[in-house]
Protein backbone atom coordinates (compact mmCIF):
# COMPACT_ATOMS: atom_id res chain seq x y z
CA UNK A 1 0.00 0.00 0.00
CA UNK A 2 2.26 2.30 0.90
CA UNK A 3 4.20 1.44 -2.02
CA UNK A 4 1.37 2.24 -4.46
CA UNK A 5 1.01 6.07 -2.69
CA UNK A 6 4.92 6.25 -2.89
CA UNK A 7 4.70 5.26 -7.04
CA UNK A 8 1.33 7.68 -7.37
CA UNK A 9 3.00 10.36 -5.94
CA UNK A 10 5.88 10.06 -7.76
CA UNK A 11 3.80 9.57 -10.45
CA UNK A 12 2.22 12.88 -10.21
CA UNK A 13 5.80 14.76 -10.20
CA UNK A 14 7.28 13.52 -13.10
CA UNK A 15 4.27 13.56 -15.31
CA UNK A 16 3.76 17.78 -14.13
CA UNK A 17 7.85 17.30 -14.80
CA UNK A 18 8.42 16.44 -17.89
CA UNK A 19 4.96 16.08 -19.13
CA UNK A 20 5.11 12.58 -20.17
CA UNK A 21 3.88 9.76 -18.28
CA UNK A 22 6.62 8.25 -15.74
CA UNK A 23 8.27 4.58 -15.46
CA UNK A 24 7.41 3.16 -12.05
CA UNK A 25 10.10 1.98 -11.39
CA UNK A 26 12.09 5.49 -11.40
CA UNK A 27 10.60 5.72 -7.71
CA UNK A 28 13.13 3.42 -6.54
CA UNK A 29 15.81 3.92 -9.10
CA UNK A 30 16.51 7.02 -7.33
CA UNK A 31 18.07 8.35 -4.19
CA UNK A 32 16.44 11.66 -2.56
CA UNK A 33 18.18 14.76 -3.83
CA UNK A 34 15.96 17.46 -3.65
CA UNK A 35 13.83 19.48 -5.95
CA UNK A 36 15.66 19.71 -9.73
CA UNK A 37 17.75 22.91 -10.23
CA UNK A 38 15.36 25.95 -10.12
CA UNK A 39 13.99 27.12 -13.40
CA UNK A 40 12.37 30.51 -14.55
CA UNK A 41 8.57 30.12 -14.13
CA UNK A 42 7.66 33.89 -14.92
CA UNK A 43 6.07 33.83 -18.22
CA UNK A 44 7.00 36.87 -18.79
CA UNK A 45 10.88 36.68 -18.67
CA UNK A 46 10.44 32.99 -20.37
CA UNK A 47 8.57 34.40 -23.82
CA UNK A 48 11.27 37.67 -23.91
CA UNK A 49 12.70 37.69 -27.51
CA UNK A 50 15.99 35.76 -27.55
CA UNK A 51 19.21 37.82 -26.46
CA UNK A 52 22.03 38.25 -29.24
CA UNK A 53 25.43 38.54 -28.74
CA UNK A 54 27.76 41.44 -30.47
CA UNK A 55 27.69 39.92 -33.81
CA UNK A 56 24.07 38.90 -33.72
CA UNK A 57 24.29 35.10 -33.29
CA UNK A 58 21.72 34.29 -30.43
CA UNK A 59 23.00 34.30 -26.38
CA UNK A 60 23.19 30.15 -26.10
CA UNK A 61 24.82 30.96 -22.41
CA UNK A 62 22.40 29.94 -20.27
CA UNK A 63 22.62 29.09 -17.70
CA UNK A 64 19.88 25.83 -18.37
CA UNK A 65 18.05 22.62 -16.61
CA UNK A 66 17.64 20.01 -18.43
CA UNK A 67 17.53 19.47 -22.29
CA UNK A 68 19.09 16.01 -22.30
CA UNK A 69 18.04 11.97 -21.50
CA UNK A 70 18.61 11.40 -18.08
CA UNK A 71 16.48 8.52 -16.89
CA UNK A 72 15.41 7.16 -20.03
CA UNK A 73 16.42 8.21 -23.48
CA UNK A 74 13.41 7.11 -25.10
CA UNK A 75 10.92 8.34 -23.26
CA UNK A 76 12.14 11.73 -22.20
CA UNK A 77 13.69 12.36 -26.00
CA UNK A 78 9.61 11.89 -26.84
CA UNK A 79 9.58 7.82 -28.17
CA UNK A 80 6.76 5.55 -26.84
CA UNK A 81 8.12 2.39 -25.31
CA UNK A 82 9.80 -0.11 -27.78
CA UNK A 83 10.19 2.38 -30.56
CA UNK A 84 13.95 3.52 -29.75
CA UNK A 85 15.77 1.05 -32.90
CA UNK A 86 18.10 -0.69 -30.56
CA UNK A 87 19.80 -3.98 -32.27
CA UNK A 88 18.75 -7.59 -30.37
CA UNK A 89 22.11 -7.62 -28.45
CA UNK A 90 21.30 -3.80 -27.06
CA UNK A 91 18.10 -4.72 -26.16
CA UNK A 92 19.49 -8.12 -23.88
CA UNK A 93 22.30 -5.62 -22.64
CA UNK A 94 20.06 -2.93 -21.48
CA UNK A 95 17.72 -5.51 -19.94
CA UNK A 96 20.62 -6.76 -17.92
CA UNK A 97 22.21 -2.96 -16.88
CA UNK A 98 18.56 -2.05 -15.34
CA UNK A 99 18.63 -4.94 -13.20
CA UNK A 100 22.50 -4.04 -12.29
CA UNK A 101 22.12 -0.45 -11.63
CA UNK A 102 25.19 -0.39 -9.63
CA UNK A 103 27.61 -0.72 -12.71
CA UNK A 104 26.18 2.54 -13.94
CA UNK A 105 29.62 4.80 -14.50
CA UNK A 106 28.21 7.72 -13.73
CA UNK A 107 27.57 6.79 -10.40
CA UNK A 108 31.30 6.12 -9.96
CA UNK A 109 31.43 9.69 -10.88
CA UNK A 110 32.65 9.27 -14.35
CA UNK A 111 31.37 11.50 -16.98
CA UNK A 112 27.63 11.60 -18.30
CA UNK A 113 28.45 12.51 -21.85
CA UNK A 114 25.69 13.44 -24.57
CA UNK A 115 22.79 13.87 -24.81
CA UNK A 116 22.76 12.70 -21.07
CA UNK A 117 21.53 15.98 -18.87
CA UNK A 118 21.10 15.47 -15.07
CA UNK A 119 18.92 17.67 -13.68
CA UNK A 120 21.36 20.61 -12.48
CA UNK A 121 22.60 23.71 -14.50
CA UNK A 122 24.68 24.00 -17.47
CA UNK A 123 25.97 26.29 -19.92
CA UNK A 124 27.64 26.82 -23.05
CA UNK A 125 29.99 29.16 -22.51
CA UNK A 126 30.39 31.00 -26.30
CA UNK A 127 34.50 31.62 -26.65
CA UNK A 128 34.79 34.72 -28.61
CA UNK A 129 38.49 35.62 -29.72
CA UNK A 130 40.14 38.36 -31.97
CA UNK A 131 38.73 35.50 -35.10
CA UNK A 132 35.61 35.53 -33.65
CA UNK A 133 33.49 32.42 -31.75
CA UNK A 134 36.31 29.77 -32.22
CA UNK A 135 35.08 27.53 -29.37
CA UNK A 136 31.88 26.72 -27.09
CA UNK A 137 32.85 25.13 -23.92
CA UNK A 138 29.80 23.20 -22.62
CA UNK A 139 30.31 23.02 -18.61
CA UNK A 140 27.86 21.14 -16.55
CA UNK A 141 27.81 21.57 -12.65
CA UNK A 142 27.37 17.52 -12.30
CA UNK A 143 28.27 15.20 -14.81
CA UNK A 144 31.77 16.57 -15.96
CA UNK A 145 33.72 14.40 -13.78
CA UNK A 146 36.33 17.49 -14.05
CA UNK A 147 36.49 17.66 -17.39
CA UNK A 148 35.02 19.98 -19.91
CA UNK A 149 33.41 19.29 -23.29
CA UNK A 150 35.04 21.33 -26.30
CA UNK A 151 33.11 22.50 -29.69
CA UNK A 152 35.08 23.76 -32.03
CA UNK A 153 33.63 26.74 -34.08
CA UNK A 154 36.55 27.14 -36.07
CA UNK A 155 35.67 25.38 -39.31
CA UNK A 156 38.16 22.58 -38.46
CA UNK A 157 36.68 19.03 -39.82
CA UNK A 158 37.03 15.88 -37.59
CA UNK A 159 40.34 13.91 -37.65
CA UNK A 160 41.13 11.05 -39.94
CA UNK A 161 39.62 7.99 -38.27
CA UNK A 162 43.50 6.75 -37.59
CA UNK A 163 43.68 9.66 -35.09
CA UNK A 164 40.38 9.85 -33.70
CA UNK A 165 40.21 7.50 -30.29
CA UNK A 166 37.60 7.49 -28.07
CA UNK A 167 36.81 9.78 -25.90
CA UNK A 168 33.63 10.26 -23.15
CA UNK A 169 33.15 13.40 -25.18
CA UNK A 170 33.90 12.72 -28.54
CA UNK A 171 35.09 15.43 -31.42
CA UNK A 172 32.51 17.76 -31.38
CA UNK A 173 32.12 20.15 -34.25
CA UNK A 174 29.70 22.97 -34.75
CA UNK A 175 28.72 25.14 -36.76
CA UNK A 176 25.27 28.13 -37.09
CA UNK A 177 22.57 26.90 -39.81
CA UNK A 178 20.70 30.25 -39.11
CA UNK A 179 19.88 30.79 -35.35
CA UNK A 180 20.17 26.77 -34.64
CA UNK A 181 23.78 26.15 -33.27
CA UNK A 182 24.64 22.50 -35.19
CA UNK A 183 27.06 20.09 -33.21
CA UNK A 184 28.35 16.79 -34.95
CA UNK A 185 30.08 14.57 -32.84
CA UNK A 186 32.19 11.30 -33.66
CA UNK A 187 34.46 9.35 -31.57
CA UNK A 188 32.57 8.58 -27.99
CA UNK A 189 33.77 5.97 -26.28
CA UNK A 190 31.58 3.40 -25.58
CA UNK A 191 31.33 3.61 -21.84
CA UNK A 192 28.79 6.03 -20.55
CA UNK A 193 25.42 4.95 -20.32
CA UNK A 194 22.52 6.91 -22.27
CA UNK A 195 20.29 6.87 -19.37
CA UNK A 196 20.11 5.20 -15.55
CA UNK A 197 17.69 2.48 -17.97
CA UNK A 198 21.44 1.72 -19.62
CA UNK A 199 20.64 2.27 -22.60
CA UNK A 200 24.14 1.47 -24.56
CA UNK A 201 25.69 2.48 -28.09
CA UNK A 202 29.26 1.94 -29.55
CA UNK A 203 32.17 3.46 -30.43
CA UNK A 204 30.60 4.41 -33.54
CA UNK A 205 27.95 6.54 -32.11
CA UNK A 206 27.64 9.33 -34.42
CA UNK A 207 25.56 12.37 -32.69
CA UNK A 208 23.95 15.65 -33.97
CA UNK A 209 22.36 18.39 -31.85
CA UNK A 210 20.43 21.31 -33.42
CA UNK A 211 19.98 23.61 -30.39
CA UNK A 212 17.56 26.43 -30.73
CA UNK A 213 16.90 29.09 -28.60
CA UNK A 214 13.09 29.16 -29.09
CA UNK A 215 12.44 31.88 -26.71
CA UNK A 216 14.28 33.53 -23.80
CA UNK A 217 13.43 30.76 -21.42
CA UNK A 218 13.32 27.91 -23.83
CA UNK A 219 16.58 26.00 -25.34
CA UNK A 220 15.93 22.94 -27.99
CA UNK A 221 17.97 20.38 -28.73
CA UNK A 222 16.77 18.31 -31.30
CA UNK A 223 18.65 15.25 -31.55
CA UNK A 224 20.04 12.61 -34.16
CA UNK A 225 21.64 9.15 -32.94
CA UNK A 226 23.01 7.75 -35.45
CA UNK A 227 24.92 4.30 -34.14
CA UNK A 228 24.55 1.49 -36.81
CA UNK A 229 26.60 -0.70 -33.89
CA UNK A 230 23.60 -0.77 -31.84
CA UNK A 231 20.84 0.69 -33.46
CA UNK A 232 19.17 -0.72 -36.35
CA UNK A 233 18.67 2.86 -38.18
CA UNK A 234 19.36 6.43 -37.12
CA UNK A 235 16.77 8.22 -34.88
CA UNK A 236 15.42 11.32 -33.73
CA UNK A 237 14.78 12.32 -30.31
CA UNK A 238 13.94 15.91 -28.63
CA UNK A 239 14.79 18.08 -25.45
CA UNK A 240 13.84 20.33 -24.76
CA UNK A 241 15.88 22.84 -21.47
CA UNK A 242 14.76 25.90 -19.39
CA UNK A 243 16.72 28.81 -18.61
CA UNK A 244 17.65 28.64 -14.89
CA UNK A 245 16.44 30.88 -12.40
CA UNK A 246 17.84 34.12 -11.83
CA UNK A 247 20.65 33.89 -9.46
CA UNK A 248 21.12 30.29 -10.46
CA UNK A 249 24.65 29.69 -11.28
CA UNK A 250 27.21 27.10 -11.79
CA UNK A 251 28.63 25.96 -8.49
CA UNK A 252 31.46 23.43 -7.35
CA UNK A 253 30.94 19.66 -7.39
CA UNK A 254 34.09 17.10 -7.24
CA UNK A 255 32.46 13.96 -7.14
CA UNK A 256 34.76 12.13 -5.72
CA UNK A 257 34.92 13.53 -2.55
CA UNK A 258 32.73 11.25 -0.33
CA UNK A 259 30.86 9.04 -2.50
CA UNK A 260 29.60 6.21 0.05
CA UNK A 261 28.24 4.42 -2.93
CA UNK A 262 27.18 1.03 -2.03
CA UNK A 263 27.71 0.56 1.30
CA UNK A 264 24.27 0.92 2.50
CA UNK A 265 23.25 -1.74 0.36
CA UNK A 266 26.03 -4.47 1.45
CA UNK A 267 28.33 -3.71 -1.79
CA UNK A 268 32.07 -3.38 -1.82
CA UNK A 269 34.42 -2.91 -4.07
CA UNK A 270 36.27 -5.29 -6.14
CA UNK A 271 39.71 -5.13 -8.03
CA UNK A 272 38.49 -3.89 -10.62
CA UNK A 273 37.24 -0.85 -8.85
CA UNK A 274 33.50 -2.04 -9.05
CA UNK A 275 31.13 -2.42 -6.61
CA UNK A 276 30.06 -6.61 -5.97
CA UNK A 277 27.98 -8.04 -3.55
CA UNK B 1 10.64 11.09 22.43
CA UNK B 2 12.11 8.65 20.33
CA UNK B 3 10.50 6.26 18.46
CA UNK B 4 10.51 4.10 15.74
CA UNK B 5 8.16 3.29 13.28
CA UNK B 6 8.54 0.35 11.16
CA UNK B 7 6.25 -0.67 7.94
CA UNK B 8 3.60 -1.41 9.56
CA UNK B 9 3.10 1.75 11.49
CA UNK B 10 4.47 4.11 8.12
CA UNK B 11 1.73 2.15 5.94
CA UNK B 12 -0.84 4.29 8.36
CA UNK B 13 0.71 7.60 7.77
CA UNK B 14 -0.94 10.05 5.60
CA UNK B 15 1.89 12.34 5.39
CA UNK B 16 4.95 13.09 5.10
CA UNK B 17 5.82 10.81 2.07
CA UNK B 18 7.94 12.49 -0.14
CA UNK B 19 8.92 11.89 -3.24
CA UNK B 20 12.85 11.56 -4.38
CA UNK B 21 13.97 13.59 -7.20
CA UNK B 22 16.61 13.22 -10.14
CA UNK B 23 19.86 12.51 -8.28
CA UNK B 24 23.44 11.44 -9.11
CA UNK B 25 22.97 7.70 -8.77
CA UNK B 26 20.12 4.64 -8.07
CA UNK B 27 18.27 4.11 -5.34
CA UNK B 28 17.53 0.84 -5.28
CA UNK B 29 20.82 -0.22 -4.87
CA UNK B 30 21.28 0.75 -1.66
CA UNK B 31 17.99 1.62 -0.07
CA UNK B 32 14.85 -0.26 0.23
CA UNK B 33 11.43 1.40 -0.09
CA UNK B 34 9.91 -0.54 2.13
CA UNK B 35 12.20 0.57 5.30
CA UNK B 36 10.25 3.70 6.01
CA UNK B 37 11.76 5.30 9.19
CA UNK B 38 10.50 8.13 11.25
CA UNK B 39 13.15 9.19 14.10
CA UNK B 40 14.30 11.69 16.69
CA UNK B 41 17.88 11.92 17.83
CA UNK B 42 20.91 14.21 18.20
CA UNK B 43 23.14 15.78 15.06
CA UNK B 44 26.50 14.00 15.74
CA UNK B 45 27.88 15.16 12.37
CA UNK B 46 27.59 16.85 8.69
CA UNK B 47 29.54 16.71 6.15
CA UNK B 48 29.35 19.20 3.29
CA UNK B 49 30.20 16.74 1.03
CA UNK B 50 29.93 15.62 -2.63
CA UNK B 51 28.41 13.79 -4.57
CA UNK B 52 25.98 13.51 -1.39
CA UNK B 53 26.01 15.47 2.13
CA UNK B 54 25.55 13.01 5.34
CA UNK B 55 23.99 13.85 8.18
CA UNK B 56 25.29 11.83 11.46
CA UNK B 57 22.62 11.18 13.99
CA UNK B 58 22.59 9.80 17.53
CA UNK B 59 18.96 7.79 17.77
CA UNK B 60 18.46 5.91 21.22
CA UNK B 61 15.94 3.18 21.18
CA UNK B 62 13.42 2.12 23.99
CA UNK B 63 15.74 0.40 25.82
CA UNK B 64 18.69 3.27 25.51
CA UNK B 65 20.78 1.70 23.11
CA UNK B 66 22.29 4.74 20.97
CA UNK B 67 22.84 4.46 16.79
CA UNK B 68 24.26 6.78 14.99
CA UNK B 69 22.86 6.46 11.95
CA UNK B 70 24.08 8.05 8.49
CA UNK B 71 21.36 9.88 6.48
CA UNK B 72 22.46 10.57 2.86
CA UNK B 73 21.31 14.04 1.45
CA UNK B 74 21.43 15.93 -1.56
CA UNK B 75 24.51 17.64 -3.42
CA UNK B 76 25.57 20.04 -0.93
CA UNK B 77 24.47 23.04 -3.91
CA UNK B 78 21.17 21.53 -3.63
CA UNK B 79 20.89 21.76 0.02
CA UNK B 80 22.48 25.24 -0.27
CA UNK B 81 20.06 25.90 -2.93
CA UNK B 82 17.45 25.34 -0.58
CA UNK B 83 18.04 28.23 1.47
CA UNK B 84 21.00 26.23 4.21
CA UNK B 85 23.57 28.42 6.04
CA UNK B 86 26.60 27.03 7.82
CA UNK B 87 24.57 27.10 10.95
CA UNK B 88 21.39 26.04 9.88
CA UNK B 89 22.37 22.70 11.26
CA UNK B 90 24.65 22.10 14.13
CA UNK B 91 26.06 18.89 15.82
CA UNK B 92 24.13 19.28 19.27
CA UNK B 93 20.97 19.84 17.56
CA UNK B 94 17.76 18.01 18.16
CA UNK B 95 16.21 16.85 15.27
CA UNK B 96 12.94 14.22 13.81
CA UNK B 97 13.97 13.12 10.79
CA UNK B 98 12.35 10.61 8.22
CA UNK B 99 14.19 8.79 5.20
CA UNK B 100 14.34 5.05 4.21
CA UNK B 101 17.12 2.57 5.86
CA UNK B 102 19.93 0.74 3.73
CA UNK B 103 19.24 -2.63 2.63
CA UNK B 104 21.78 -3.77 4.15
CA UNK B 105 23.43 -1.44 6.29
CA UNK B 106 19.64 -0.14 7.92
CA UNK B 107 21.11 2.47 9.78
CA UNK B 108 22.89 4.07 6.61
CA UNK B 109 19.56 5.62 5.10
CA UNK B 110 18.42 8.08 2.80
CA UNK B 111 16.91 11.24 4.26
CA UNK B 112 13.81 12.52 3.22
CA UNK B 113 12.86 14.76 5.44
CA UNK B 114 14.47 16.56 8.59
CA UNK B 115 13.29 19.26 11.17
CA UNK B 116 14.56 20.33 14.52
CA UNK B 117 12.85 18.91 17.55
CA UNK B 118 11.09 22.20 18.52
CA UNK B 119 9.75 22.96 15.08
CA UNK B 120 8.93 19.61 14.01
CA UNK B 121 6.37 21.14 11.68
CA UNK B 122 8.95 23.37 10.06
CA UNK B 123 11.45 20.97 8.04
CA UNK B 124 15.02 22.38 7.21
CA UNK B 125 15.17 20.11 4.12
CA UNK B 126 12.50 17.98 2.47
CA UNK B 127 13.33 16.01 -1.47
CA UNK B 128 11.35 16.60 -4.24
CA UNK B 129 8.02 16.62 -5.04
CA UNK B 130 4.34 18.12 -3.82
CA UNK B 131 5.40 18.22 -0.11
CA UNK B 132 8.48 20.88 -0.78
CA UNK B 133 5.69 23.09 -2.63
CA UNK B 134 3.30 22.34 0.61
CA UNK B 135 6.03 23.27 2.70
CA UNK B 136 6.64 26.49 1.41
CA UNK B 137 10.02 25.74 -0.27
CA UNK B 138 11.41 28.32 -2.43
CA UNK B 139 11.80 27.84 -6.24
CA UNK B 140 10.13 25.07 -8.16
Amino acid sequence: MIAATVLALAAAVLVRAQGQPPQQEERVRQIPAGRPGPTETDPKVINLPVPRMHDGRPDLTGPWVGGGSDADIEREGGLKPGELPLLPWAVELRAKREKATYEEPYIYCLPMSVPRVNPYPWKFVMGYTAKGLTHIYILHETGDAGAHRVVYMDGRTHPDPDRLFPTWWGHSIGRWDGDTLVIDTVGYNDKFWFDARGTPHTEQLHTIERWTRVNNGTLVNNFTLDDPGAFSRPVQLRFEARLAAAGIDLMEYICTENNQLGIAGGYRLNTDGRLEK
Amino acid sequence: MNRILGLAAAAIASVSLTVPALAHHGFDTEYDAKKRVALSGVVTKIEWTNPHMHIYIDVADPAGTVTNWNMEMASPNTVQRQGWGRNTLLPGDKVVFEGYGGKVVESHGALSRIAKADTPDKPLFIQGGPEAKREGFPGQ
